[in-house]
C-alpha cells in the first residue's frame, strides 16, 4: 500500500507538471504570430513551400500547408478544419452547396503534360495533337507506329510497340485539366467518358497513385504514355510531348506558353470558374500550351482568420509572389491581369 | 468465505477473495473494464458512423450495390457498385494465402526443426524484420522492381507454358497487375503466419517429438503426425490473421494493382480491391454520392473481416475439439 501511495503521488505530480507545461506552451504559442493552416492540391504544394517562408519573412504570419489532394482540401475547408483549402479543379455544384459561404479564388497558373517512355525517342521528340491523344486514351490507337501518330511525326522512326496508357487512380486536378482538354477536342471522348472530372471511368490504361505513381509506371514500361504536372515533369526530367495547339503549332509546356493560354480569359465569371484548355486558333495564341489550368484557393467568406487570410492571399497574387514561383524550376506562370482583378474583387468579400 | 473466517483464528489471506478493498484491485478492475468497454464502444461507433455516412449510397442502391459492376465518378453519369472490387479482394487474398501458407509453414519448420543453431537466430530476425517493412515501401519496391521483373520473367513464361488456363492470360503491359499485388500481399502475410507457426511449433512438447522419433518415425512422419496436429488450430488462426491483413491492405495494393473496374480471370490483368479503391479515391472524392459509395465499400470490407474472424474462431474451436488438442497448460 505505501508503495502504491507513493507511486500515485508521483503520477499526480507528473500530471500536474505536464498540465503546467502544456498550459505554458499554449500561452507561448498564443503570444506568437498568427498561423494559417491550409491543405489540398499537391500541384500547388511546391509553390506554397516557396511562398510560406517568404511570406513569414515579410509579415510574421506562418503558413502551414499539407498537400493531401484537391478533394481532401475541399473537404477540409468545408469542415473548417483548415483556414484555406487549395484545389486544381473548381468546386462542383455538390461541393459548392456543402461549402455555401466559400469563395474560390484563382491564385496560380499551371499545366499538365503528356509524358512518354518510347525507346529511342528523346524528350520533346514526340509530337501529338488532341484528337490523336484522345484516341490513345480511348484505347483506339494501340501501337506507336499507328499511321495517325506517324503522320504527326514525319522523320521520326516510331517503334512497332504497344501503347500502355497510364493515368491517375486518385482524384486529381491534373486529371481534371486533362479530361477537360480531351472532352473539348474529341467528341468521342465527350460522349464516351464525359466532361472534365477529377476522376473518370477510364476506357483503358493502368492507374497510378499521384504523380509519382504515374511516373513510376511510365518509367518501368516501354511504350507508356501518361499525363503529369508540369513542375513534376521538370523536376524529374521526364519526356515532354510537343502538343499541337488549335493554331497548328507544336509547343512545349513552358512558362510563356502557359501564360499565353491564360490570355484567352477576357472576363471572369462570378464564381471564378475558368477553363483555359485548348485556346482558340487565332494567331494571338499561336504559342499557347493547350493543357493549361488555373488552380484555386478556397476560403470561407467569414472566419476568425479572415483578415490574416485576406492579407496572405492578396500577397500571393502580387506580381512579386507570382514571380517567386514562375521560374525555370517551378514552372508556374503569373496569372493575367483580368484574373488578378477578379481575384482581388472576390477577396474583398472575405472579412 | 465467511465460514473460513469464523473457523480459523487467523484469517487466511487469499489474494483475490479478501473482503478488504485494495486500491490496486479497484484501479486494475476499473482500468481493464474501461479498456474493454472502450473497444466495444469504438467498434460500435465505427459501424454506426460507417452506416450513417454510407446512407446516401445505401438508400440509393440498396443491397444491389454489392453485385453491380460499375464505377463511374463523373458528375452527371455517376453510378457505383462493389462487385469488381469484391472480386479483386477475393482473388488477391485467396492467392496470396495460397502462396504464403506453404512458404510460411516451411520457414517455421526449418527454423524450429531443421536449421543449424547458428542460422536460426539471424533468419528468425530477418523474417520478423520483413513484417516491419512499411507497406508503402513494399509497394514502391513492387511497382519499381518486382512488377517489371514479374512481367518480363514470370508472367510471360507462365502465359506461354500454361496459357490454356484462364488464370494465366497475356502478361501485363506495365507490371502493375493483380499478380503483382498477390505476390506483394504474400510477402506481407508471410512473416505473420511464419512467426506464429514458429511459436506454435516451439510449443510442441519435447517428450512428444522425442517419443515419436523413439518409436522409429522419420522426421517427416514426426512433423506430420505430431507437430501438425498439435499446431493445426493455431495455424488456422494465423492464416485467418494473414487473410485479414491481405483483405485490408490498402497502400501497397493501390501502388501495384493498376486499378480499373474489371472482373476477369487473368491474374495478369489489372483491378482494384475494396481497400485499394477506398485508398485511391477517398481523398479526391468530389460528390456526396461518391463519398457515400466509398464508405459503403468500407462497410462491406468491415463485414468481410468480421466474417473472416468469426470463421477463424469457429475453425479453431472445431479443430481443437476434433483433435482433442493437448496444450501445455491443459494436458
Amino acid at each position: 500500500m505505501p508503495r502504491l501511495g507513493t507511486s500515485i503521488r508521483t503520477i499526480t505530480a507528473l500530471a500536474i507538471a505536464a498540465a503546467v507545461a502544456v498550459t505554458a506552451a499554449g500561452a507561448a504559442s498564443a503570444k506568437r504570430a498568427t498561423t494559417l493552416n491550409g491543405a489540398g492540391s499537391t500541384l500547388i504544394a511546391p509553390a506554397l513551400a516557396v511562398w510560406g517562408p517568404a511570406y513569414s519573412k515579410t509579415s510574421g504570419t506562418e503558413v502551414n500547408y499539407s498537400g493531401i489532394g484537391s478533394g481532401g482540401g475541399i473537404a477540409a475547408i468545408t469542415a473548417k478544419t483548415v483556414d484555406f483549402g487549395a484545389s486544381d479543379a473548381p468546386l462542383n455544384p455538390d461541393q459548392a452547396a456543402a461549402c455555401s459561404d466559400c469563395v474560390q479564388i484563382p491564385w496560380a497558373l499551371s499545366a499538365t503534360v503528356p509524358t512518354y517512355n518510347i525507346p529511342g525517342l528523346h524528350s520533346g521528340q514526340l509530337k501529338l495533337d488532341g484528337t490523336t491523344l484522345a484516341k490513345i486514351f480511348l484505347g483506339q490507337i494501340t501501337k506507336w507506329n499507328d499511321p495517325a501518330i506517324a503522320s504527326l511525326n514525319k522523320g521520326t522512326s516510331l517503334p512497332d510497340l504497344a501503347i500502355t496508357v497510364a493515368h491517375r487512380s486518385d482524384g486529381s486536378g491534373d486529371t481534371y485539366a486533362f479530361t477537360d482538354y480531351l472532352s473539348k477536342v474529341s467528341s468521342a471522348w465527350a460522349s464516351q467518358v464525359g466532361p472534365a472530372a477529377t476522376a473518370v471511368n477510364w476506357p483503358t490504361g493502368v492507374g497510378g497513385k499521384g504523380n509519382p505513381g504515374v511516373a513510376a509506371i511510365i518509367a518501368s514500361t516501354p511504350g507508356a504514355i501518361g499525363y503529369i504536372s508540369v513542375a513534376y515533369v521538370k523536376q524529374n526530367k521526364l519526356n515532354w510531348t510537343r502538343m499541337k495547339n488549335a493554331a497548328g503549332n507544336y509547343v512545349l509546356a513552358t512558362g510563356p506558353a502557359i501564360e499565353a493560354a491564360a490570355q484567352t480569359v477576357k472576363s471572369v465569371p462570378p464564381d471564378n470558374k475558368m477553363s483555359i484548355v485548348n485556346p482558340p486558333s487565332s494567331s494571338k495564341y499561336k504559342g499557347a500550351w493547350p493543357l493549361s489550368t488555373f488552380t484555386y484557393v478556397i476560403v470561407h467568406t467569414s472566419s476568425t482568420q479572415a483578415q490574416a487570410l485576406r492579407k496572405f492571399i492578396f500577397w500571393a497574387l502580387t506580381p512579386k509572389a507570382q514571380h517567386l514561383i514562375s521560374n525555370s524550376f517551378l514552372v508556374f506562370a503569373p496569372i493575367p491581369k483580368v484574373v488578378l482583378v477578379a481575384a482581388e474583387k472576390t477577396l474583398a468579400k472575405v472579412h | 468465505m465467511a465460514s473460513i473466517d469464523t473457523t480459523s483464528t487467523e484469517p487466511i489471506r487469499r489474494p483475490f477473495e479478501g473482503r478488504r478493498v485494495h486500491l490496486g484491485d479497484v484501479l486494475l478492475q476499473g482500468f481493464a473494464g474501461a479498456a474493454a468497454v472502450g473497444v466495444v464502444v469504438i467498434v460500435g461507433l465505427i459501424v454506426w458512423k460507417l452506416v450513417d455516412s454510407a446512407d446516401p449510397a445505401i438508400s440509393k442502391y440498396g443491397v444491389g450495390f454489392v453485385w453491380h459492376k460499375v464505377w463511374n465518378p463523373v458528375v452527371g453519369r455517376e453510378a457505383y457498385g462493389a462487385a469488381s472490387f469484391l472480386f479483386g479482394t477475393a482473388i488477391t487474398s485467396f492467392f496470396a494465402l495460397l502462396i504464403a501458407t506453404p512458404l510460411a509453414i516451411g520457414i517455421a519448420l526449418f527454423l524450429t526443426e531443421l536449421a543449424p543453431r547458428g542460422i536460426q537466430a539471424p533468419v528468425t530476425a530477418l523474417v520478423e524484420m520483413l513484417a516491419a517493412v512499411p507497406s508503402v515501401v513494399i509497394g514502391l519496391w513492387g511497382i519499381l522492381v518486382l512488377g517489371p521483373a514479374l512481367r518480363t520473367n514470370i508472367e510471360s513464361w507462365l502465359h506461354s507454358a500454361f496459357g490454356f488456363i484462364p488464370l494465366f492470360g497475356p502478361p501485363s503491359a506495365s507490371g502493375a497487375s493483380i499478380f503483382t499485388a498477390i505476390i506483394v500481399l504474400s510477402i506481407m502475410i508471410l512473416p505473420i503466419v511464419s512467426s506464429i507457426s514458429r511459436e506454435l511449433f516451439l510449443g510442441v512438447p519435447h517428450e512428444l517429438k522425442e517419443g515419436a522419433l523413439a518409436l522409429g518415425t522419420t522426421r517427416w512422419e514426426m512433423v506430420r503426425g505430431v507437430m501438425f496436429p498439435y499446431a493445426r488450430g493455431g495455424i488456422a488462426a494465423a492464416l485467418i490473421l494473414g487473410l485479414g491483413r491481405a483483405m485490408g491492405e490498402a497502400i501497397a495494393v493501390t501502388q501495384v494493382i493498376g486499378g480499373g473496374v474489371f472482373i476477369h480471370w487473368s491474374l495478369f490483368g489489372q483491378g482494384d480491391t475494396l481497400a485499394s479503391k477506398i485508398a485511391s479515391e477517398y481523398q479526391g472524392a468530389t460528390s456526396n454520392l461518391e463519398v457515400a459509395s466509398l464508405i459503403y465499400l468500407g462497410l462491406i470490407l468491415l463485414m468481410l473481416s468480421l466474417v473472416a474472424n468469426l470463421t477463424a474462431q469457429w475453425i479453431v474451436r472445431r479443430v481443437e475439439r476434433r483433435h482433442g488438442v493437448v496444450r501445455g497448460g491443459r494436458a
